[in-house]
């Protein structure tokens, strides 16, 4: 694993003082430091980078975290925040010599407000708890990443999470409208508010998607959406996923913008349907989910109009869901396209790059050539709406030289991504996993003005160091190897 | 179709090498928006252009001297429109300025504003560097969003050079809904516009009616429609009414009178919200002139009109005022760009 150059830091305190002086600021229960307790920490959803944490401090309140922070900026120690640890860029992995600041007991919905459709929420809260606690009212928080039954929206805000509605709903950052964090200095700050804009620059969004490396965030404003009247699904089928890959850009072109439009290839067809059974056509080379919402006379239109499309570039097949359950069966199989793989494959390595919905199938035919050159199987599940792909690379890490050559196919996918005018993530963030890629699609000047900003809210790097936004100088280095 | 942008990074750094400040302006037609501008002109007028648009991939990349009406033409000819829906102010407005400025327009809580709509931006920094963020892609998060950071930031962080925008189809039908209503009665019926997944745009109060503005497709602005709540109004009627109030023309600043904006809770029944009031954003944008001798309303902002020497976007306590004053500074460490344009301490 390319490990990131961490700023040097240095600390006088022994590991016992530090427990000893956080322990005063919280409860010594608040506090671990044996190996045992903090094993779980170690890593999170990108398991193949591990760090057993030095200390792990679990605060309760903001001013906990205020005194945590102030504390570990005076002595000069690293901070790094977890979550429900479900991240897949490693972007909570621990600092050997930091602190690690576990936020789940921030798991207070502080407020639903029906009549704005707003929820002010404490970081700690699970994605989907929002969406339950909101049903009565029949509102839902729509960013859905997949692991919405365990991730909490402080990680959400973190890593501008995204979903399967996406495409209609926005990332984290457009359903976002205030968030308070705590600075590196221990200062309380609230950027945004219930009014949809605040004067000047837009700093909520610049809180969305930093990884953690500005501030603590302690709590989040997010609007909530109603309801649809009427959800209607359907599954279209094709002999080849340049057709597929037509279908979706001819049927966002045409003007039709469904709540999700999602897209698997056969192996992924194949695996979710040996795992769980759902009628999907496993003789179909590529598979289109789309989700329409509104009302039902929307929906209808809106029906129509995408059957003439799919059927125009050649769907074999398509299957529109008669109710609800035959429409949450459809969606079954591609939310468990992940633990599918996970049966076929010791291993896989899921990649988050995202292209023009036009170049989706010039960039899955190249995919396929790297998987053989690579002689490692490639599995696409993915965000076609958004161009938003998951390759999921399959090995064996208990093979040698199979970790290395998963990274260097990965490596190779996210260059072509950056290659076709698109991004090396699209929702999974940057951590420790793709720092190597950020100077690919960022110039030195660019990594700079990153660098700036992190300065401006942590002069000393002490929040997440060594994640997220390269050093110019691991840079330089990184340029060297690749022209070597 | 010009691309000025190494004429205007030589600007730059002439203006940072001699400590010259520099004033970003397209049609400046945002003058009387923020703080009095100071410093020499750096007109963004002749860099414009389409850079590409792919109406597919529902993404255009335009210079950001390029007018709102150009860019809403071009987008016209596909069938396609700017989602945020700014005002052109006499088809002058520039879409750098819209988005510099934050010109939301009324669909705001519904379909989102300038920020939800922008994927990229070109930008120079104070040091003259031209440096892209974001992209033309839908979903992006390598690196801080510094694109979307330009919002509201009123040229302070940088000249923007280029913007991309994610662009939608355009509605297949409109149609205006009118209530008589007070606007005690607004605020009560306004909520439901949120809590119901409606073919909704706008909703705002005006002078003891309320309005509610659907686009959508034909099916789903008929169906509201035949249902029969409210009367229709007359179409020619709905365009005055939505352009008047994008424009910024129902309420009319001048140097006796004051502009006041507030961004509040929607249900918040006790700022700005008198007979006299324009209620925006379902609620939770308002606005009320008020002469220029008089204080402003708690909670707002002097959006136009009256004396702009003071603090008109209002107060920052200290820590966001010393973390914004560090941001700046990271972007324009010699104190190129409009200046005091934002606040007066920047």
């Amino acid at each position: 694993m390319p490990l990131a150059k961490e700023p040097q830091v240095s600390t006088v305190l022994s590991r016992q003082a530090l427990v000893a002086d956080l322990g005063r600021l919280v409860t010594p229960q608040q506090v671990l430091d044996d190996d045992e307790n903090q094993r779980p920490f170690e890593c999170d959803g990108l398991a193949v980078y591990k760090q057993m944490p030095w200390i792990t401090v679990i605060p309760n309140t903001s001013e906990q975290v205020q005194d945590i922070l102030a504390y570990c900026y005076k002595q000069r120690i690293p901070v790094v925040v977890r979550g429900a640890g479900t991240g897949l860029c490693a972007g909570a992995t621990p600092h050997a010599s930091g602190v690690l600041l576990v936020m789940t007991r921030f798991d207070q919905i502080l407020s639903i407000d029906a009549d704005l459709a707003q929820a002010r929420v404490q970081p700690g809260v699970r994605n989907l708890a929002l969406s339950q606690a909101a049903e009565p009212m029949g509102l839902y928080y729509a960013p859905d990443p997949s692991s919405q039954i365990a991730c909490t929206i402080g990680g959400n805000v973190a890593e501008n999470s995204g979903g399967v509605h996406c495409l209609k709903y926005g990332l984290t950052v457009n359903n976002l409208l205030a968030v308070t964090l705590v600075t590196m200095e221990g200062e309380l700050v609230t950027f945004g508010g219930p009014g949809y804009e605040t004067p000047g620059m837009d700093l909520v969004a610049l809180m969305a998607g930093s990884e953690g490396l500005l501030g603590v965030i302690v709590e989040a404003t997010v609007r909530l959406l109603p309801r649809a009247e009427k959800v209607q699904v359907l599954m279209a089928a094709f002999a080849a996923v340049t057709d597929a890959g037509d279908a979706v850009a001819d049927l966002v072109g045409s003007g039709v913008i469904p709540a999700g439009l999602e897209m698997m290839d056969k192996l992924a067809i194949v695996a979710a349907e040996d795992f769980v059974k759902v009628g999907y056509p496993t003789d179909a080379e590529a598979l289109l989910i789309c989700e329409l919402d509104g009302t039902e006379a929307e929906v209808a239109q809106q029906l129509e109009a995408v059957k003439t499309c799919f059927n125009h570039c050649g769907a074999t097949s398509i299957r529109v869901a008669k109710d609800a359950q035959e429409a949450a069966r459809l969606w079954l199989g591609r939310k468990s396209a992940f633990p599918a793989v996970g049966r076929i494959s010791p291993d896989y390595y899921c990649m988050d790059g995202t292209i023009p919905r036009s170049q989706v199938g010039k960039v899955l035919t190249r995919i396929g050539e790297l998987s053989t050159h690579y002689g490692l199987p490639v599995v696409n599940v993915f965000h076609a709406g958004d161009g938003n792909l998951h390759p999921l690379i399959l090995f064996d890490d208990a093979k040698s030289g199979d970790l290395e050559k998963a990274e260097a196919l990965g490596g190779d996918i996210l260059t072509l991504c950056v290659d076709v005018g698109g991004t090396i993530t699209g929702e999974h963030g940057v951590g420790l996993e793709k720092l190597s890629h950020m100077p690919y699609q960022f110039s030195d000047q660019e990594l700079a003005q990153f660098r700036g900003i992190k300065l401006a809210f942590d002069s000393h790097e002490l929040l997440n160091p060594g994640k997220a936004i390269p050093t110019l100088k691991y840079c330089q280095e990184y340029r060297s190897i690749q022209h070597d | 179709m010009t691309d000025m942008t190494s004429v205007l990074q030589d600007q730059v750094r002439v203006a940072a090498d001699t400590g010259a400040g520099l004033n970003i302006v397209g049609a400046g037609t945002k003058t009387g928006l923020g703080r009095a501008a100071q410093g020499q002109t750096l007109s963004l007028l002749e860099h414009k252009g389409v850079i590409s648009y792919s109406p597919t991939e529902l993404v255009i990349q335009v210079r950001s001297g390029t007018t709102v009406t150009e860019l809403n033409s071009i987008l016209a000819e596909q069938k396609q429109r700017l989602v945020f829906d700014p005002p052109v102010f006499n088809d002058q407005a520039t879409i750098g300025g819209s988005v510099a400025a934050n010109q939301s327009g009324s669909s705001r809580p519904w379909v989102g504003g300038v920020r939800d709509s922008l994927l990229g931006v070109g930008l120079i920094n104070g040091t003259g560097e031209h440096l892209h963020f974001g992209g033309q892609v839908m979903k992006n998060v390598a690196g801080f969003d510094v694109s979307r950071c330009q919002v509201g930031a009123m040229g302070t962080l940088g000249v923007i050079t280029e913007v991309s925008l994610k662009v939608l189809p355009q509605y297949e039908a409109d149609a205006t809904l009118v209530f008589a209503a007070s606007v005690a009665d607004a605020l009560q019926m306004m909520p439901q516009y949120m809590q119901r997944n409606l073919p909704v745009t706008s909703v705002c109060y005006w002078q003891g009616k309320l309005y509610v503005r659907l686009q959508g497709s034909t099916a789903g602005v008929d169906s509201i429609v035949s249902a029969g709540d409210g009367s229709v109004l007359a179409q020619d009627a709905a365009i005055a009414l939505w352009h008047q109030l994008r424009e910024y023309k129902l309420l009319d600043a001048t140097t006796e009178q004051v502009l006041w904006r507030s961004n509040v809770a929607a249900t918040d029944a006790l700022v700005m919200c008198t007979d006299d009031c324009l209620l925006n954003w379902a609620g939770s944008q308002r606005w009320q002139l008020l002469p220029a001798d008089q204080a402003g309303p708690e909670q707002a902002i002097q959006f136009m009109g009256g004396d702009r020497q003071g603090e008109v976007n209002g107060e920052l306590n200290s820590v966001a005022r010393q973390l914004q004053g560090r941001l700046k500074k990271a972007f324009d460490p010699h104190s190129v760009f409009n200046s005091g344009r934002l606040y007066s301490w920047m």
